[in-house]
């Protein structure tokens, strides 16, 4: 089998391994298309502190100067600051530099159009088309722009927040949270924000070096820092948040991860109970949202996988809440982005006003156990794998929208090709753990079966 | 074809047509593969792609595992001071010097703050050709920058050259032209430090060059009226990036470029005789002057890096280029206008004589530039023409750097531009009339 290859350009970007694929030769080129496409305009850029972040950002700089655009570098920030930027200034675009939840030797570019959102299929295409054409606009020595450093865009992102949810109320006890950041860009604003609001803080894994002290991904196996610290301290709850910071995974009092399909479910019941209307998420998020939405008498609609996908809907629906199963949570009120402060502001409130704690609040909803597995797939066999589920499972309801999605009796599963990786990964959802795991490894070994 | 110049002296061209931010980035990152990482300092001049070229060499650097200094806009001898005390392996330089304002170039510096020489220099094009680079990994990439500033040091380097208490006494009134350029940050500030009564002009590096960045008489109206006006002891005219000099006399008479070296070997071969070391296309006004103070003269080819080797070699005393371009050994072996101006006012100051005097005793020659544009795939061939021209004449010539004849009247040197695609014809003649005549001769000979 040939070496799965380091570098992946698509339209959710273009991602690579510094020191291997990621070469500021490319990069420089990628922001000279980005220019190109966006006109020569304002250009908003910002990193998570991976130790490649200073050269990629330099090699993006010298593109969009290059090729007419204006900079506005905000430094080390998480991306829905980026994208808050983007919006507040009317800027042309922005690129957000980082690769999330990948490895740290990964790095990446991400490009926000001039709403703030990330740039849609058909945008990136384009975007894509220029780039591999090679011809970008270059202005003349004379006409370069500059580049504007600007601090406190964070501050900036904090202050969005306080202005439209408030401080926690003053009444009830001080709430007591842990937070870990993963050393990731949420380092310093996530502790500032919560101690804005009026939370006390304990801060883990908040030095923003670009080590990374446990896997990037807010998964369940990958807490336990966070769960212990949480018990040791008494606290009421325990937030971590991925690299660049647009993730949230909750752990609950008593310093058990309750998965991070929860986050949006807690979020939506802040919401909600002050705003109905329509809510939105990907069609791999947890029954519980449904019940929740119901609770209320809103509609909810499931869309495609990656968030602009959600975003899309939700300007079409005017959603009062929106968001992912991986812990992305869209509060359009402040921002059209994933955003885990946003979404720690919103629990939190959710916890002061109902005087519950995360474990009560879970119990008013049936309960559902998510189960998730990955294989590694080539890539042309991946249609042959959805036709085998098609048939397979013909006689339950159907969702094809992205991959295949079944509503059994005992509960749901989805299969589906990544975007970034060359890996399927199978999800599936019970309100009994067991019958999750047994949906999971029957349809694994059908897949595998259909592989080999 | 655009112009485009990637040779021993760096890479030069027009931003916006050749001069990309891919060219910068890999040159960069060539360089970071050539000294094997290393700390590395970056310098530029105050042209508006001097940021834009900054981030792509920041970026290429950094790729190949190297550790930065920034030393902003400043200098490029400043730079390469400062290669030394802050003990680094090499710098890049974003200046192009004397060029237009569109243009930007990168120029390499080694450890001992000098120039790569030329196969030092041969060394890094086939690295950047061959296109394999150091890419350092996450573990070794440098996550972020130093900032120096390297002024004050220079400043304090020149000050241990001269006699700074006996120009201080004197409160010599000097104007400057610092064209906009990264002199507006060190040379009013050493002149303040020499006690000089300083009227400066466009010391302002936020604004365009005022005129072309290269001093010379047609660059230097503004200044001539300054030093007139202000009835100035001397006026110092400067290029972008702190090499080239330009001096007006107390009378506001503009010199010639080629006088700079001329005024400079004056002074400096009174004191001390010894070597002067010059390229073959400077005036042949330094062999008078060298004869007349018992002392000689070593020929180069044209360029910085061979003037450096030249008194390496010669343990020289001075050394300089027909450009304006002056090196004093003792602050170190490449041209600084700083060093020049220190050279000059510390003269002045100790003999009182006035710079129009002086120059009425040095050898005047009538010296003729002439540049002819050139395709870049013709410029070789061209010379190789009027090689063949001269050698069919039956006429000896010297090849060190392109073709120079010496003729009864004079001399004629031919040679293609290191940074542009031109050729420069140089003549001299003792009369104007004759260097016309030779200027007739050759471009009659290129023509063939």
């Amino acid at each position: 089998m040939r070496a799965i290859p380091t570098l992946k350009i698509s339209i959710s970007g273009v991602r690579g391994v510094i020191g291997q694929s990621l070469t500021p030769r490319l990069l420089t080129r990628f922001a000279q298309a980005f220019g190109t496409h966006t006109g020569s305009g304002t250009i908003v850029v910002g990193r998570d502190p991976r130790t490649s972040g200073e050269m990629v950002k330099h090699a993006v700089i010298a593109g969009i100067l290059s090729s007419g655009g204006r900079v506005v570098d905000i430094g080390v920030c998480p991306v829905p600051t980026v994208q808050l930027q983007v919006r507040r200034r009317k800027a042309h675009g922005g690129i957000a530099i980082t690769a999330s939840h990948n490895p740290a030797e990964w790095n990446a570019l991400k490009f926000i159009g001039p709403n703030g959102l990330f740039l849609d299929a058909g945008q990136a295409r384009e975007l894509l088309d220029i780039y591999h054409q090679g011809e970008y606009t270059k202005v003349g020595g004379d006409e370069i722009r500059t580049v504007e450093e600007v601090e406190g865009a964070t501050d900036a992102h904090i202050k969005s927040i306080i202005d439209e949810l408030g401080p926690l109320p003053e009444a009830g006890r001080k709430l007591r949270v842990v937070l870990d950041s993963c050393n990731g860009a949420g380092s310093i604003v996530g502790p500032k924000l919560l101690e804005a609001l009026g939370a006390e803080v304990i801060s883990i894994n908040t030095t923003p070096d670009g080590s990374f002290p446990r896997p990037a991904e807010p998964l369940p196996e990958n807490l336990g820092d966070l769960c212990d610290a949480v018990k040791k301290h008494h606290a009421d709850v325990g937030f971590a948040q991925d690299m660049d910071a647009d993730r949230l995974a909750i752990v609950s009092e008593q310093g058990t991860p309750i998965g991070e399909d929860y986050t949006l479910v807690l979020a939506a019941l802040y919401v909600l109970g002050h705003e109905r209307g329509p809510v939105v998420a990907n069609l791999s998020t947890t029954s519980a949202l449904e019940d929740v939405a119901r609770k209320f008498d809103c509609p909810l609609f499931l869309t495609k996988i990656g968030e602009v996908n959600v975003t899309d809907k939700m300007q079409q629906q005017n959603a009062v809440i929106g968001g992912e199963g991986n812990g992305g949570v869209i509060y359009p009120r402040i921002n059209f982005a994933r955003d885990s402060l946003v979404g720690m502001a919103l629990v939190l409130h959710l916890l002061a006003e109902s005087g519950k704690t995360v474990s009560q609040l879970l119990d008013q909803f049936p309960k559902y156990t998510v189960v998730k597995e990955r294989m590694v797939c080539p890539s042309e066999k991946i249609p042959a794998v959805l036709k085998m589920l098609r048939q397979e499972y013909g006689r339950f309801p159907l969702d094809t929208r992205d991959g295949v999605k079944v509503t059994l009796p005992e509960g749901w599963f989805l299969v589906r090709g990544s975007n970034t990786e060359p890996i399927i990964r199978v999800v599936a959802e019970s309100s009994e753990e067991s019958k999750a795991r047994e949906i999971v490894a029957r349809v694994y070994e059908q897949v595998a079966r259909c592989i080999t | 074809m655009k112009p485009l110049k990637i040779g021993i002296t760096g890479v030069r061209g027009i931003v916006g047509e050749t001069f990309t931010p891919e060219l910068a980035v890999e040159f960069a990152q060539a360089f970071g593969t050539y000294l094997d990482g290393g700390r590395i300092l970056v310098c530029r001049d105050t042209r508006p792609s001097g940021p834009m070229i900054r981030s792509a060499v920041l970026s290429g650097l950094l790729a190949a595992g190297c550790e930065i200094v920034d030393l902003g806009v400043c200098p490029t001898p400043s730079m390469q001071l400062a290669v030394k005390w802050l003990e680094a392996d090499g710098g890049i330089a974003i200046t192009a010097g004397h060029n237009p304002w569109r243009w930007n170039a990168l120029k390499f510096v080694r450890g001992d703050g000098l120039y790569l020489n030329a196969s030092q220099a041969e060394e890094l094009l086939d690295i950047f050709h061959q296109g394999e680079f150091l890419k350092a990994n996450w573990k070794v990439i440098r996550s972020s920058i130093e900032y120096a500033d390297p002024i004050p040091k220079h400043i304090e380097t020149l000050k241990k050259a001269f006699a700074v208490d006996v120009i201080r006494k004197r409160r010599l009134v000097v104007a400057v032209d610092c064209c906009n350029g990264a002199c507006s940050f060190l040379s009013p500030r050493w002149l303040e430090t020499l006690g000089c009564e300083v009227l400066v002009l466009n010391n302002d590096p936020g604004a365009p060059f005022p005129h072309a960045p290269e001093p010379k008489p047609t660059t230097m109206a503004q200044l001539c009226a300054i030093v007139k006006a202000g009835r100035a002891d001397i006026g110092f005219a400067h290029d972008a990036d702190g090499e080239r000099l330009g001096i007006v006399t107390d009378l506001g008479e503009p010199l010639s470029e080629e006088m700079t070296l001329a005024l400079a070997a004056e002074i400096r071969l009174r004191k001390q005789s010894g070597t002067v070391v010059t390229n073959v296309s400077t005036t042949q006004a330094i062999e008078c002057i060298a004869s007349q103070h018992g002392a000689n003269v070593v020929r180069t080819p044209v360029g910085q890096a061979y003037i450096s080797e030249g008194l390496l070699e010669h343990n020289g005393v001075l050394g300089g280029e027909g450009s304006g371009g002056i090196t004093v050994p003792e602050v170190h072996l490449t041209h600084d206008s700083a060093a020049a101006i220190g050279l000059i006012l510390e003269h002045l100051a100790q003999t009182a004589e006035h710079v129009s005097d002086m120059v009425q005793h040095l050898p005047r020659l009538a010296t003729l530039k002439h540049d002819v544009a050139v395709a870049p795939h013709r410029l070789y061939s061209v010379l190789q023409e009027f090689r063949s021209v001269v050698e069919q004449e039956g006429l000896t010539y010297d090849s060190i750097d392109g073709v120079k004849v010496t003729l009864p009247v004079g001399w004629v040197h031919v040679r293609a531009s290191n940074t542009e695609s031109i050729i420069r014809i140089i003549v001299e003649a003792k009369e104007k009339s004759k260097a016309v005549e030779l200027l007739d001769w050759t471009r009659d000979r290129l023509k063939k």
